[in-house]
């Protein structure tokens, strides 16, 4: 069974590229234009990994994960954060990578396939 | 000080009697004899001259000479009795003193006393003649100095009353002697608080302090400004100087490297998301030619396209920013002003689902304005709409208004309404403030900055009304003819 993506980020541009690159490479995606589409998303359909912008409209990044991590079936899922912001590693320790826009296309596949096949 | 005497004598023994007797005065005595010896020795110089000079002629005239030149050298003549009044006729006041031979010794010792007395009145006089003469160079520099230092500056006494200005003063704030410093400096009522004047007269200290000052011409400069205490002869604060560096430019350059610092970092974020945005278009433009996926194609490219253009315009917002100019006022039907702005805002509004709305009050008549600025600002309030419909999810249904009303003969009304996801309260206060934007990356916060100066610029105001989840109401009021003022746009102002 193919495994499954959630791209959280308001640029719908980004969500399409991002969403493409992962369809190409052989995962189901998923897209969520905020912190709250996402969470609902999350829910309803546990994703077997995250990408998560920072800076958005509405609740940002940070507080997406905080309460994803509330729901325990979405404790352990592992998050990338893909961001603009500089210093965005500390924005949430527990990522399993932060990596600046604009990304490296073959660091992102890298990291993916190293956390879910 | 040891004084010296010259003695000049034909009679050889009564001169070294003379001298012996000196010398226990303690003087330092040489003595001529010889008639050969007078001359050589009468050019070197003597505190005091004693003798008979009429030794021979060529004598006479030497030490009449030195009299009447050297003021240091005191001459006292003693000769017979019977060429007393002779010798008086001919050195008159040039000899301090006559004595008659033989020398009365207490004669002697009065004239010789007053002649040290003499000399020192004269030394002290010299020195006092010479201090002048610095004092009055050093008055000459000093007023040099007061009038070509780069700054301004002005002596006030205790009510804040000018008493001295420099000539830089005069030529910006004008010869105002007499009147008070915050009125020629400030064209105030009142002293201004915190006046570095009134502190230094209380303590006596140096005070600075920045200040914005208005000149005679109506420009408005920022000077540094140091007050220093004058104080008379018994250490009492009399005066205050006050010096005004001008640091106008400065200041501008600063603010305006401090705005241009905090745009381009908090651009940098707008940047990334478009060159990621770019990167995607060109995966997909790439990966699409190699699957000869024709759909994909030309989505790719549509976004490629999209992207450049998106940085196209920051690119402009950045110049327009970094740059000053003035607005090229144009007279513009207003119905074609709304066209071309209605042509530029429609593509972004049938992408996003809203519908534009028109109305436009009849005879809408002519503006005058800068169409290129205007009609960016325009549109710009008008994507802003769009936007905050395309960012709402709660109503089936997104329309934004666009009316042109005329309240009277010389405004109108430009009013921009949607029913989008409308603002808090404190994006309403921020929304015109650099750098400030509520959709994340996608802004660069420069947008409705950059529109709202325009407006302004343009002797216009803009009214906002907002209710969060409702919509807002822009209302952009502007005058048909251009504001009196012709404001150049300059940036950092």
């Amino acid at each position: 069974m193919k495994k499954k993506i959630l791209v959280v980020d308001d640029d719908p541009n980004i969500l399409d590229y991002l969403e493409s690159l992962f369809s190409d490479n052989g995962y189901d995606v998923v897209a969520a234009r905020d912190a709250k589409e996402g969470l609902e998303m999350a829910k309803k359909d546990v994703p077997d990994l995250i990408t998560l912008d920072i800076e958005m409209p509405g609740d940002w990044g940070p507080r997406f994960y905080r309460q994803m991590i509330q729901e325990p079936g979405l404790k352990n899922v592992p998050v990338i954060v893909i961001s603009g912001l500089s210093g965005n590693a500390y924005a949430i320790p527990k990522a399993i990578a932060s990596l600046k826009k604009p990304f490296d296309r073959e660091e992102l596949l890298g990291i993916v396939k190293d956390a879910i096949g | 000080m040891t004084e010296q005497i010259l003695i000049i004598d034909d009679d050889i023994e009564h001169a070294q009697a003379l001298g012996t007797y000196l010398e226990r005065l303690q003087y330092e005595v040489s003595i001529a004899a010889a008639t050969k010896e007078v001359l050589p020795m009468l050019d070197t110089s003597w505190d005091i001259i004693l003798g008979n000079p009429f030794i021979s002629d060529q004598i006479t005239d030497r030490v009449e000479q030195v009299a009447q030149a050297s003021l240091m050298t005191q001459v006292i003549i003693y000769v017979k009795p019977e060429v007393l009044d002779q010798a008086m006729e001919r050195f008159g006041l040039k000899a301090l003193d006559y004595l008659s031979l033989p020398i009365n010794s207490k004669a002697l010792e009065l004239s010789l006393e007053r002649a040290r007395k003499n000399a020192f009145q004269i030394r002290k006089n010299n020195r006092y003649v010479e201090r002048l003469g610095d004092l009055h160079n050093a008055q000459i520099l000093l007023n040099q100095l007061f009038d070509v230092v780069p700054c301004y500056i002005s002596v006030q006494d205790k009510n804040l009353r000018i008493t001295a200005i420099n000539k830089r003063f005069k030529e910006d704030f004008g010869n105002y002697i007499g009147g008070h410093c915050y009125r020629i400096y400030k064209h105030r009522k009142t002293p201004c608080e915190k006046c570095p004047v009134v502190q230094t007269f209380e303590d006596g200290k140096i005070h600075s302090t920045e200040e914005v000052v208005t000149s005679v011409s109506g420009k408005q400069y920022n000077v540094l400004t140091h007050t220093a205490p004058i104080k008379n002869a018994k250490g009492e604060i009399t005066q205050v100087m006050e010096m005004s560096t001008n640091i106008t430019q400065i200041r501008q350059l600063q603010d305006h490297l401090t705005s241009l610092g905090l745009m381009l970092g908090s651009m940098s974020h707008g940047v990334k998301g478009m060159l990621t945005a770019l990167d995607g278009g060109i995966y997909q433009l790439e990966t699409g030619l190699n699957q000869k996926d024709e759909p994909r194609i030309s989505k790719a490219f549509g976004q490629v396209k999209m992207m450049t253009d998106k940085i196209k315009k920051m690119v402009l917002e950045i110049l327009y920013y970094a740059k000053s100019r003035e607005l090229q006022y144009v007279t513009k039907n207003v119905s074609d002003l709304v066209k071309n702005i209605v042509a530029n805002v429609q593509p972004l509004a049938l992408k996003n689902n809203v519908t534009l709305n028109i109305r436009i009050a009849k005879n809408p008549g002519k503006i005058e304005i800068d169409p290129s600025w205007l009609e960016a600002a325009l549109v710009n309030f008008l994507e802003n709409a769009v936007d905050a419909c395309a960012f709402d999810r709660n109503k089936p249904e997104h329309i934004v208004e666009f009316v042109v009303e005329k309240p009277d003969t010389s405004r109108l009304w430009f009013k921009i309404s949607d029913n989008g996801i409308g603002m808090d309260q404190e994006t309403r206060e921020k929304m015109f403030t650099l750098f400030f934007t509520s959709k994340g990356s996608q802004g660069t916060g420069l947008g409705l900055f950059i529109a709202h100066r325009v407006i302004q610029q343009h002797g216009g105001f803009v009214k906002v009304e907002s209710e969060q989840d409702k919509g807002t109401l822009f209302t952009i009021n502007l005058p048909r003819k251009r504001p009196e003022k012709i404001k150049t746009i300059v940036a950092g102002e």
